[in-house]
């Protein structure tokens, strides 16, 4: 498929394209990494790509204890800032499972959020962090959960010429991913699982990804963690309610007794590293 | 559409005409200003043959459109030697036999040039390794790659 | 010594098959089968004809008019009735980009009547075939030998151990895809091509187009990696149809995705094993084998006479029966592969070698060693084996298994996987020596595949034969109208096959020299300052003095060639079938130590040690390259890499995301060592090493993760899941 590039310099001139129906089917482009092979194969129809490039998305900074992530940030930027190791761990545990280093040069966590795929190695920690993600279209900003931004298998909740400005993703200090992977380096993850501690008693939160056509938080999981810290007890019981979900998939990558397994031994291992990583904010 | 992009490649200007907008960055390095050691290999981003570096950093050029590179200082194979980190990772390969076949090379040389340099000395062997986990070798087995880059950190290989 | 090709490719100077082009060029595409099986109704080509760009499109029903008698009735270039797998190429266009031609293919309308597709041989045959001719349904090969009295022997064993092994299909995946530029003018087929054998694919397209092979001009290119799957015609075909029908040179080239459709490679198979067991030692053995072999045309499998003898090993089995079936499935053809299929009859022989050696509670290497075969003794064929370093291999490997239970971590896994591989494959070549005073030219038809077989193997063997230095020596190639014949680089079989044919026109050069120099001694050369001098008893003489002007120029010529002797196998013991005869045996010992996680089945190989009968080595880089780089491959082959095919046929993993090759960051340290002494075929003694590395490791790897679990998985790839399983996890 071939497709014309435009370049806007503001984020207006590029929600002007989007919506132009003269423009039309346009979509919007982070990174590419993902994107443009899409189009390529034509499973996007594109006329027009709409590079957020020269937007000035390309930022982080923190708003008190939560972390805004620009959308058009690389992905190799984000564990070098200062603080995001200690205050997130579990976003730099994600952040490092995506492809390889030249990959997370140019993939951007505003795309990998608008393309919503199933086994999104970084989408498991947003929602157990609960992050919101910001909007920007003509009629102006909203917020939304992120648990409400994916709605399906690389479906989101983003209005037509509405774009991702950024991500607001809250500092937990003891959070991880773990994963797990036919072969450990640049895979597609089996499975993957986030675990954080959102600041208050009863707030462990548990999500999912790759087992089902979106990443999930559990919640029969979360409700057997009453205490911080949880017990061993606790989490062998969360660890349990975890597997014991819906349907997950059977696909090629894994078969869904193989899934289950990994999930209730990989909520038991987030623990114990979401605990390791320790620290106050 | 096209239209043209000022590229600079191994810091010379290289100005292209009628690049179409869809077009990678390997496709305009190979086809368009004939820099061919900068291979062509899975399209997906996958095996690392067509890494470059975009102001230093490594990038997968099959993934990169031309027009979004435009100004920013492109080093390919043919230029890495300008540097003198990128000749000395180019001896060590060839010294340590990091190569057979060679079309996995040219993209592994400019990779570990990138990585070598964007972690710096005190980079950890297993970060190095990590990070350069995204160019394939189907023929040495790797090992010979790994003391190739022990070789330029003066280390034990 | 630095290999000549080293400073080229590290500037990205070498052109291989995908950089070629030539002003005025075609793009060439070619039009997939959009079904696995079923009868072609029509193929209709108008539509992307009439496409923008498009200068021909030909299909089979334009063949007749741009071939003798339309090509090869047998393997037509498309076919005219019968798709036999899905994506097999019915037609192809050439168009003046590579857009227009891709955009042109998807135009034709390719009409057929589907039929349901065979993918899985075990749903063909899920009860053993007993008693199948060759005629059977799918069978396109059987194979049949035996030897001795299997009944009484398994009667009066003290047990009979039964186990049935899987495998699955693996592909090249050689960094640089395939790709050809073709060329029609005046009656001459001419193709640039990247090529292990450049004389193969004279011969195999001549034959597939209907045309003498010497109207056909084949020109290599440098080869970014062949592994087997760039050993026949292939593409080749395709451009020059497409050069014929537009009068205009083509180049065709495939993305990764083709390569994956379309690889030529190792398919599944079952192996199963009854083996009779008597105090201690295996008194007798049968096997069977079935072989996935694709839309392998009958008469054209070399797989099945040739796997099967793997499945008694290198071991001194006195009765046997062995029995295999190739079988025809919807899937691209059977091909060659990294000494083809070997390391899956390896792990499925030696994972149950390991499991008599536990049942016996016998130490697996010394179970080993009370069987392996000494030279001496005789194949299951009756096959001579001569000098073989597995004895000693395994010796050596019993001290490093020793040194590694001490200082390895309690739950570390170590297996031993012995694999073997005949290095002289009877496959011969010619080479022209070309002798200046300045330097010795190598002129050959071989272009440099990455193993250093060309570069470096053959300067390696003259610079020993001649005693002088490698900066003296130069190979060069060209294309196949000129250059002496050479059956290509495959089956570890170049540098000692065409070193032996360096060898063989060095003696007719010093023969000749020191009939000019009047010398009543051998002579031989050396290199002075001034250039090399022709030495013998007391007489030194510049070789100049020795030349006539243009010979100073030219140098002096003289050729050489080998063709290697082929085993003759005791065929009163084959009932049916052809059967490999192996020659000049090698041996490989490989020591994996593994550590498995229990709770998910991952498994991380942690050391590695290869042991190498390698006769001579003629270079210890050269060795440890090949070593290591075969090792790397193998670990994919044993945990990570399998085909997946859908129930349509189609191949669900096509890319390499989902077909997954090692990387870096999975490669234990591995020793490598020559076992030197046991001398081969090739010049000094030599044996070949280009496949043997590879064929040890699924085995090495799945015995080190019984020994760390006590369980044992019986299919390859030993995926986590496939481990978790075994682990009753799941």
């Amino acid at each position: 498929m071939t497709f014309s590039l435009e370049r806007p310099e503001t984020v207006g001139e590029a929600i002007r394209i989007l919506s132009d129906p003269s423009y039309a089917p346009a979509v919007p482009l982070a990174g590419g990494t993902d994107l443009l092979l899409d189009v390529d194969e034509g499973r996007i129809p594109a006329r027009t790509v709409v590079s957020l490039a020269r937007l000035p998305w390309r930022t982080l900074h923190w708003e008190g204890d939560t972390l805004v992530v620009g959308a058009t940030l690389p992905f190799a930027k984000l564990p070098a800032e200062a603080g995001v190791r200690t205050r997130l761990p579990g976003l730099v545990d994600a952040v490092e499972a995506v492809g390889s280093l030249a990959l997370r040069h140019r993939a951007t966590l505003g795309g990998n959020l608008g393309r919503a795929a199933p086994a999104s190695d970084v989408l498991p920690i947003l929602l157990a962090v609960g992050a919101v993600v910001r909007l920007v279209s003509a009629s102006g900003e909203r917020e939304v959960p992120i648990g409400q931004f994916v709605r399906g298998s690389r479906e989101t909740s983003l209005a037509r010429a509405e774009l991702i400005e950024s991500v607001a993703i809250p500092s937990a200090p003891r959070s991880a991913y773990v994963w797990q992977r036919v072969r450990p380096a640049n895979d597609v993850s089996q499975v993957g699982v986030a675990v954080a501690w959102a600041g208050a008693p009863g707030a462990w939160q548990v999500a999912l990804g790759g087992v089902l056509p979106t990443p999930v938080r559990v919640a029969e999981a979360e409700a057997q963690l009453p205490n911080d810290p949880p017990t061993a007890a606790e989490i062998d019981l969360a660890a349990r309610a975890a597997a014991a979900g819906a349907a997950f998939t059977t696909d090629k990558r894994a078969t869904e007794s193989y899934r289950r397994r990994l999930v209730s031994t990989l909520v038991r291992r987030g623990f114990a590293r979401a605990m390791a990583a320790g620290g106050v904010p | 559409m096209t239209g043209p992009v000022a590229l600079v490649v191994n810091g010379v200007p290289a100005p292209a005409t009628d690049v179409p907008d869809d077009e990678r960055l390997l496709d305009t390095l190979r086809w368009r200003l004939g820099r061919k050691g900068t291979k062509e290999g899975c399209r997906t981003g996958d095996c690392g043959a067509c890494t470059v570096l975009v102001d230093g950093e490594t990038t997968l050029s099959c993934l990169t459109l031309t027009h979004e590179v435009a100004g920013a200082a492109i080093t390919t194979i043919e230029g890495i030697a300008d540097d003198g980190l990128g000749r000395r990772v180019q001896s060590a390969f060839a010294e340590e036999d990091a190569l057979q076949c060679g079309y996995c090379t040219p993209g592994f040389i400019v990779a570990v040039t990138g990585v070598l340099a964007e972690l710096g000395p005190n980079a950890t062997r297993e970060s190095i390794l990590d990070a350069l986990q995204g160019n394939l070798c189907r023929c040495t087995g790797y090992l010979a790659i790994q003391r190739a880059v022990e070789r330029v950190r003066g280390g034990t290989p | 010594m630095i290999r000549s090709d080293a400073a080229l490719k590290s500037r990205g100077g070498a052109s291989y098959g995908l950089d070629l082009e030539t002003p005025g060029m075609l793009h060439g595409v070619l039009v997939p089968a959009p079904v696995a099986s079923g009868t072609i109704r029509s193929v209709d080509l108008s539509a992307a004809r009439r496409a923008p760009g498009v200068v021909v499109a030909v299909g089979a029903g334009e063949l007749a008019a741009l071939l003798p008698h339309g090509g090869d009735r047998d393997r037509p270039v498309f076919p005219s009735t019968q798709v036999l797998y899905r994506n097999q190429p019915v037609a192809a266009v050439a168009a003046t980009t590579l857009a227009e031609a891709r955009a042109a293919a998807r135009l034709v309308r390719v009409d057929v009547a589907p039929a349901a597709p065979l993918l899985d041989i075990e749903d063909r045959y899920p009860e053993w075939p007993t008693d199948l001719a060759t005629n059977a349904p799918g069978v396109v090969a059987h194979v049949l030998a035996r030897h001795g009295d299997l009944d009484r022997a398994f009667r009066s064993a003290e047990f009979v151990h039964r186990e049935t092994y899987r495998t699955n299909g693996v592909q090249h995946v050689a960094l640089e895809p395939h790709a050809c530029l073709a060329e029609v003018t005046d009656g001459t087929w001419r193709v640039r091509t990247t090529t292990q054998t450049p004389f193969g694919v004279r011969e195999d397209a001549a034959e597939i187009l209907g045309i003498p092979p010497e109207s056909l001009v084949v020109e290599g290119t440098w080869v970014g990696g062949g592994f087997g799957s760039k050993g026949a015609a292939f593409l080749e075909p395709f451009a020059l149809v497409l050069a014929a029908a537009s009068g205009r040179p083509v180049r065709v080239a495939f993305g990764y995705r083709d390569e994956f459709l379309q690889d030529r490679t190792t398919l599944p198979a079952v192996l199963r094993f009854e083996t009779a067991v008597a105090k201690g030692v295996i008194t007798a053995r049968r096997v069977r084998m079935m072989l996935d072999t694709g839309a392998s045309l009958p008469g054209r499998d070399f797989a099945t006479g040739y796997a099967i003898g793997f499945l008694l090993g290198p071991y001194r089995i006195p009765v046997f029966e062995m029995e295999g079936y190739a079988i025809r499935t919807n899937k691209p053809p059977f091909g060659p592969h990294r000494a083809p299929f070997a390391p899956q009859c390896v792990f499925a022989v030696e994972s149950h070698t390991d499991s008599l050696a536990r049942r016996l509670g016998v130490d697996p290497v010394e179970f080993r060693l009370r069987h392996v075969w000494r030279e001496g003794d005789r194949t299951a064929l009756h096959q001579e084996v001569g000098p073989f370093g597995a004895t000693a291999a395994l010796e050596r490997a019993q001290g490093t298994i020793a040194d590694w239970r001490r200082t390895l971590p309690a739950g570390t896994g170590i297996g031993v996987g012995l694999g073997f591989w005949s290095t002289s494959t009877g496959a011969g070549g010619e080479v022209r020596l070309r002798l200046t005073p300045a330097e010795l030219v190598i002129e050959q038809a071989e272009h440099e595949i990455g193993s250093g077989s060309i570069v470096r193997g053959l300067v390696a063997v003259a610079e020993r034969y001649f005693g002088i230095p490698a900066d003296r020596i130069r190979v060069t190639n060209s294309p196949t109208s000129t250059a002496p014949f050479d059956s290509g680089v495959f089956g570890s079989r170049t540098a000692g096959a065409l070193g032996r044919a360096i060898e063989a026109a060095g003696d007719r050069l010093l023969t000749e020299l020191r009939s000019r120099s009047g010398a009543t001694d051998p002579v031989r050369l050396e290199s002075g300052p001034g250039g090399f001098l022709v030495v013998g008893g007391s007489s030194r003489r510049p070789l100049a003095d020795l030349l006539t002007v243009e010979e100073r120029r030219d140098g002096l010529v003289a050729e050489g060639r080998h063709y290697g002797r082929s085993g003759a196998i005791d065929t009163s013991r084959v009932v049916e079938g052809s059967f490999y005869p192996y020659t000049d045996f090698t041996a490989a010992v490989q020591v994996a130590a593994v550590r498995v996680d229990r709770e998910t089945g991952s498994v991380k190989v942690i050391r590695y040690a290869a042991f190498h009968d390698v006769g001579t080595s003629l270079d210890p880089r050269m060795v440890r390259g090949q070593v290591e780089g075969g090792v790397a491959m193998g670990l994919g082959t044993a945990l990570t890499e399998e085909t997946l095919w859908g129930a349509d046929g189609r191949m669900l993993n096509p890319g390499l995301l989902d077909y997954r090759v090692p990387t870096i960051a999975e490669i234990p340290p591995t020793e490598v060592v020559a076992i030197e002494g046991f001398l081969g075929a090739g010049p000094f003694g030599a044996k070949g090493l280009g496949e043997p590395p590879i064929i040890p490791v699924p085995a090495a790897v799945a015995n080190a993760v019984t020994d760390a679990t006590g369980v044992r998985v019986t299919e390859l790839p030993l995926t986590p899941e496939r481990v978790a399983r075994a682990l009753m996890l799941l």
